[in-house]
């Protein structure tokens, strides 16, 4: 019996010994390691108490496991149980019950505690408890608030809740705004015409180097007054925007340039598209339909007389 | 008196037939313009050529009763011309490709005539009308005019007079537009544009309308929009309605001057249109239509009697265009523009020679030709050199301002309501055609109604500055007798050397003295040099007294720079500008300084800001940064006040300190507050101090350091000016700011170090220079992206690299600029490439690029650029007589022989030995007015044309009869058959009746 004992404090020992070779890899491992060997212990000293003097190392796990089983089950039921009368701690009444339940006859225990023959085990060896790895901390974790009684679940992480804003407080020094906006606007420049330089045809100043400083080449265009006369586009744009600015404080102003922008083009075209008898539209305000100007009169009709 | 020839001018026309009272008239037709000097191998020099085509000119002279076209009259007709009665002339011809007189623009492009905007308009130099019909090609021969033109559907024939109908064609493909003008007109004020035009009635003036080609609405519609405060300003102070019934406006591409007037229309260059984004054109195009409107009453409705007396009417509206300027823009303008427009004359005729306004021509020989000085004839207004009449004009309306001195303005704007007057009720004569010479104006009728008006005698005036040519030229300085109080005054003149003149007369001299500002007037007589001027106050500069100046003003001076004997603070010379004359005054620099910051009128503040040049020390300086923080100052004053002290501080370069000139002051005016090396974003609502910052950085550039570099300093700076341009908040357009901005760095280049002329390249450009071409590759590519108003950018960064190359950064080549010099660039573009190449053509002596140049003169379509490109050259001449050059030989005197013999040419001077010396060196402007007469050898002009009838109505009739002539089409395709689609056809048969040389001979 003793040697069962020894044996099974050798098997312990040697246990801990490679649990504790093993601790320095998982704590949470060794923990486990360690309350298994506990168990062993006591399956061997009641093996011991009912008269076996050996027994096979299969026989001792089967029974470990099997006393695992029915300790875990035994806890789990009282919890289930005591949560089920709306309370969170398990209370002896609620083992009983379970014991009870799982066909265990409650009064024989006092008398089985008091046996004689009893063996005591000497209490496990003190292994740390597991730390739980530290999950990455985002933010301060909440507390429960007054109206939520402190037993209730915690909050969960703060990383599944918490908000982050990505963008960054602007710059708002004057220096350094001016400084980006240049730059900016420059790198802009220099990419779309060097792209432009690239694609299309250039012209070099320098001839042992063509690439160096290229030059969009010069296109002359059927119409060259046009271009040059009429106001670009983006100086339109930026005109609008700057109207529209000093009116109002730009309340929609990603929408209002464009459409005036259309609607000004559209009445362009309205101008462009004149008859051919060159009469101005009379789409026009009232007063110019009024106007006597011969250029506004409509064309005549050859008199039918003169005929060749 | 037998009528049996008649004459009229008519050029390049092809006359069919003749017929007078239907009657077949035989004609000869003879241009002995188109070959001037006929023995070309025996004689070849400019006053050779000079003479003789002044003989050609003069033998088609319409004023002398002589044309290109002379008509027989039929024999049975002869008696009706003695009996006074009418006889009907009627012209069958067809124009085929006109070199000159109609020019066409058609751009090619896809679409229909209309889409492409293709369009017509006339025009030419004095009384061209003959290039594009027969008629008396006079300003003195008035008739009434019924027009007709039939164009295509989709075009609008604007011409002179009132539109009575338009009326469709039988098919409906074209219209014809019926004009009748009432008001008897000469006939070079006759003109026609035809062009798919948009039509806008001026808003404030129903009978005024705009015409611009498709799709500048917007920007006509801008640009008009004030031209109602012009008329009103001329019909108020000439009291005064606007003689004709109606007026038009034609904007017109390739236009060959900015401005022409005509009866009733005036057609302008379509690039005086703007947006309201732009500043710098706005002025220019409010100065263009000024003119025009001026030259409508003097000009157009008032005629001439003859050449000799055009300078009165060149003068007068001249004039009115100057009080209007007055009005509009402000005295301090006014008085820089007369200050601007005297020192144009007084340099021209200094350096050149005297511009006559009122030449007489007795006995009519050669040999008494009033101007010798001069390489052409001034007796016809086609003989003139370009930039010889453009002096004309100038001095001509300085004139009147001297008559305007000297009989107050109330009587001289009375004087021209006489003359207006007169001439509306003698235009409303329909049937007494005698009557119509008061819408003449002569130089004896205007100088009687001068005398009858104010009852003063100017006959010395008119005699100084009107029968005489030539300037006054003053030299003067003083000095200060402390015993007796006086300023002694000399003042000498120098009347030997070409172009002046002696002076007798009043003088005005203003003193400012310590107690006042004082006028005086001295006599200038034959002998006496010296003046004496007693002063008013003793020298007591130790009182504290504020000083009184001219205007009544009273101000606090610092005198402790001044002279401790002297109470003078400064001297001027005629401050009125009441002579012609430069005036070279010697004073002290303090007294300078004390002017420039002390006189109130910009005229004294200019010539102060002139004479401190050559007194580069600290006062001036001072002097001169006080004027430019000034803000009531003038700010073209300011502007030369910037140049002015770029100047003096790279004469003070070792004695400089401080940061480089007006760099603080920039940064004070123009920079941020909190970072001063920032530009603020760009607000150019104030015109001022927009001009200024213009300005500033342009006259920083040409600082030069002790190694004559533009300072490290300046450049960082200027390249932060062009990085920091920030134009998003900006209500304007910062076009020009830019493109000055580019200039600055131009004005920043100096002269590469090149080692025994290695060839220029990429790695050994210089890291500044590498700097401010990556600027320029930049500006000038993002132009191709977003093209700025006009082009500004693209021609400043022509001219920097142009500038480049020259000094030596990067090599030499002419192609670039080949490349913008071609047709379809913009005008201005255009311009600066070819000017580039010209300088290209001198430094590096190249005869391919002269040869190019003069096939461009030959071929372009553009007679403006092939005008100018003559001009240019003549001001920058490829060789010079002094230096032997291997341009200069024989088969380019033959070539340019060629070009000015051949057909409609003036003005040369060419003297073969010399010439193999020196083409241009003889005579730098010979080149100038050669083209600027009558633009010939057009390429190929489109064969799109439009038909036109053309009446004149003979005086005594009265009523306009139309062609009685079948309309018939030229029997023979006078160029390859139209193209089925083209709009506006080719139908080049124009009828003319002529009638009113019957009146006229009689």
């Amino acid at each position: 019996m003793a040697d069962s004992v020894v044996m099974g404090s050798g098997s312990l020992n040697s246990g801990s010994r490679s649990g504790s070779s093993k601790t320095s890899t998982s704590p949470t491992e060794n923990y486990q390691l360690a309350r298994r060997r506990t168990l062993q212990v006591v399956v061997s000293s009641l093996l011991t108490e009912c008269g076996f003097e050996s027994a096979e190392k299969v026989a001792v796990e089967t029974l470990t496991e099997m006393m695992q089983s029915y300790i875990t089950e035994v806890g789990r039921c009282a919890k289930a149980t005591c949560e089920h009368t709306a309370r969170s701690t398990p209370t002896l009444s609620d083992v009983v019950v379970t014991l009870v339940e799982m066909g265990f006859n409650v009064d024989t225990l006092p008398v089985y505690a008091k046996r004689s023959q009893r063996m005591v085990i000497t209490a496990p060896p003190v292994t740390n408890a597991p730390v739980i790895p530290k999950a990455l901390m985002a933010g301060q974790k909440r507390t429960h608030p007054t109206y939520i009684p402190s037993h209730f679940p915690e909050f969960p992480d703060p990383h599944t809740y918490i908000k982050t804003p990505t963008f960054r407080e602007p710059v708002s020094e004057y220096q350094v705004v001016r400084e980006k906006a240049a730059s900016q606007r420059r790198d802009v420049e220099r990419a779309l015409t060097r792209f432009m330089a690239k694609t299309g045809e250039t012209q070099s100043l320098f001839k042992d180097d063509i690439s160096a400083f290229p030059l969009i080449s010069s296109k002359p265009s059927a119409i060259p007054y046009l271009s040059t006369l009429l106001p670009s586009e983006l100086e339109l744009q930026s005109l609008e925007e700057t109207d529209s600015s000093e009116q109002d404080d730009q309340t929609d102003s990603e929408n209002n340039p464009s459409n005036i922008i259309q609607d000004d083009q559209s009445a362009d075209k309205e101008n462009i598209v004149l008859p051919p008898g060159g009469v101005v539209p009379t789409g026009k305000a009232n007063e110019e339909n009024m106007i006597d100007n011969p250029y506004l009169r409509p064309v005549k009709k050859p008199k039918v007389r003169r005929k060749k | 008196m037998n009528l049996n020839r008649i004459k009229l001018n008519s050029k390049q026309c092809r006359i069919y037939r003749v017929r007078v009272n239907d009657l077949e008239a035989p004609f000869i037709y003879n241009d002995p313009t188109l070959e001037v000097c006929h023995h070309e191998s025996k004689q070849r020099n400019l006053n050779y050529f000079s003479s003789a085509y002044t003989a050609a000119v003069s033998a088609v002279d319409p004023d002398a009763g002589n044309g290109e076209l002379s008509i027989k009259v039929p024999s049975e007709l002869w008696k009706q011309g003695d009996e006074m009665k009418v006889m009907k002339v009627y012209i069958e011809f067809s124009l085929d490709q006109p070199k000159g007189g109609l020019h066409f623009v058609v751009p090619d492009v896809e679409g229909s005539m209309a889409e492409r905007a293709a369009h017509v308009f006339s025009f030419g130099n004095q009384n061209s009308t003959r290039f594009w019909f027969p008629c008396v090609d006079s300003y003195s021969e008035l008739c009434t005019w019924k027009l007709e033109f039939t164009v295509d559907a989709s075009m609008v024939a604007v011409s002179c007079g009132d539109l009575v109908e338009t009326v469709y064609t039988h098919d409906m493909r074209k219209k014809t537009f019926h004009y009748m003008l009432p008001i008897p007109t000469a006939a070079p004020n006759i003109s026609l544009a035809v062009g798919p035009f948009e039509i806008l009635v001026d808003p404030y003036m129903h009978e005024v309308t705009h015409f611009c080609l498709p799709q500048l609405l917007p920007l006509l519609k801008h640009t008009m929009s004030y031209l109602h405060e012009i008329f009103e300003f001329y019909e108020e102070i000439l009291t005064c309605r606007y003689p004709y019934s109606c007026f038009k406006t034609v904007f017109v591409d390739e236009a060959y001057v900015q401005v022409s007037s005509y009866a009733s229309m005036s057609i302008f260059s379509t690039n005086l249109l703007h947006s309201g984004m732009i500043i710098d054109q706005t002025p220019v195009t409010r100065h263009c239509l000024a003119q025009a409107l001026a030259q409508q009453f003097f000009g157009c409705f008032i005629s001439r009697m003859s050449w000799a007396d055009e300078w009165v009417l060149k003068g007068i509206s001249g004039y009115i265009y100057g009080l209007y300027l007055k009005k509009t823009f402000g005295v301090n303008e006014y008085r820089h523009w007369i200050k601007e427009e005297l020192d144009t004359i007084v340099d021209y005729e200094l350096k050149i020679g005297g511009v006559l306004l009122h030449p007489t021509f007795s006995g009519g020989k050669e040999k008494d030709n009033p101007t010798p000085h001069l390489h052409f004839s001034i007796r016809h207004p086609h003989t003139l050199s370009w930039e010889y009449y453009k002096m004309f004009q100038c001095k001509a309306h300085l004139v009147m301002r001297l008559i305007e001195n000297r009989i107050s303005m109330e009587f001289m704007l009375q004087v021209f309501n006489k003359l207006l007057s007169l001439a509306s009720t003698a235009s409303s004569q329909k049937y007494q055609s005698h009557m119509w010479s008061q819408m003449l104006v002569s130089t004896s009728g205007f100088l009687k109604s001068i005398s009858n008006v104010s009852g003063k005698d100017i006959g010395p005036l008119i005699k100084q500055w009107v029968d005489q040519s030539g300037v006054v030229k003053f030299f003067g300085s003083f000095a200060f007798n402390r015993k007796r109080n006086v300023l002694e005054l000399e003042i000498r003149q120098d009347y030997t050397s070409s172009g002046t003149q002696k002076y007798v007369g009043p003088i005005k001299v203003t003193v400012q003295e310590l107690d006042g500002s004082f006028n005086h007037t001295l006599q200038i007589e034959e002998n006496s040099l010296k003046h004496d001027i007693p002063c008013h106050s003793k020298s007591r500069r130790n009182k504290k007294k504020k000083i009184p100046l001219m205007n009544g003003e009273e101000v606090d001076m610092d005198l402790s720079a001044m002279d401790a004997d002297s109470p003078l603070l400064w001297i001027r010379i005629d401050p009125d500008m009441s002579i012609l004359r430069k005036v070279e005054f010697e004073q002290a620099d303090f007294m300078w300084q004390y002017q420039l910051r002390f006189e109130r009128d910009v005229v004294a503040q200019e010539e102060a800001i002139s004479a401190l040049e050559i007194f580069p020390t600290p006062a001036s300086r001072l002097a001169l940064t006080d004027i430019l923080e000034q803000d009531q100052c003038f700010y073209k004053v300011r502007m030369q006040a910037c140049f002015c002290l770029a100047k003096i501080a790279n004469s003070m370069m070792s004695t400089w300190t401080g940061p480089p000139a007006m760099k603080s002051l920039f940064t004070r005016m123009f920079c941020c507050k909190s970072c001063p090396n920032i530009v603020k974003t760009n607000n150019f609502i104030n015109f001022q101090s927009y001009f200024l910052q213009k300005t500033m950085p342009v006259a920083m550039a040409l600082l030069r350091d002790v190694q004559n570099l533009c300072p490290k300093e300046v450049l960082n700076f200027m390249l932060d000016l062009i990085k920091y341009n920030d134009n998003r908040k900006n209500k304007f357009s910062d076009n020009y700011y830019r493109a000055e901005l580019i200039d600055a760095l131009t004005n920043s280049l100096t002269p590469a170090i090149s080692i025994n002329n290695e060839v220029r390249t990429v790695d050994n450009l210089n890291t500044d220079v590498r700097l401010i071409l990556e600027e320029i590759t930049r500006f000038l590519n993002m132009e191709k992206l977003l093209p700025s108003y006009r082009n500004t950018i693209t021609v400043s960064c022509l001219r920097a690299i142009r500038m480049l190359q020259k000094n030596g950064h990067i090599p030499s080549d002419p192609s670039l600029f080949k490349s913008y010099a071609q047709y379809g660039h913009f005008v201005d573009v255009r311009i600066a490439a070819l000017e580039a190449v010209i300088d290209y053509t001198r430094v590096d002596r190249s005869s391919s690029e002269l040869q190019w140049l003069l096939e461009l003169v030959h071929n372009d379509p553009v007679h403006y650029i092939r005008h100018e490109i003559l001009s240019m050259l003549a001001k920058n001449p490829p060789f010079t007589k002094a230096a032997d050059s291997l341009l200069c030989n024989e088969a380019l005197v033959d070539q340019l022989w060629k070009l000015m013999n051949s057909g409609r040419m003036h003005t040369f001077n060419f003297s073969p030995r010399k010439f193999l010396w020196c083409l241009y060196g003889l005579n730098p402007s010979i080149y100038q007015s050669y083209l600027g007469q009558k633009p010939k050898q057009s390429p190929c002009l489109e064969r799109a044309f439009c038909e036109y009838h053309v009446v004149m109505e003979p005086a005594l009739i009265g009523v306009a009869m139309a062609p009685l002539g079948l309309k018939r089409k030229a029997e023979t395709p006078l160029s390859s058959s139209p193209e089925p689609g083209q709009v506006m056809q080719e139908e080049p048969s124009a009828k003319a009746s002529v009638k009113s040389k019957v009146s006229n001979l009689l």
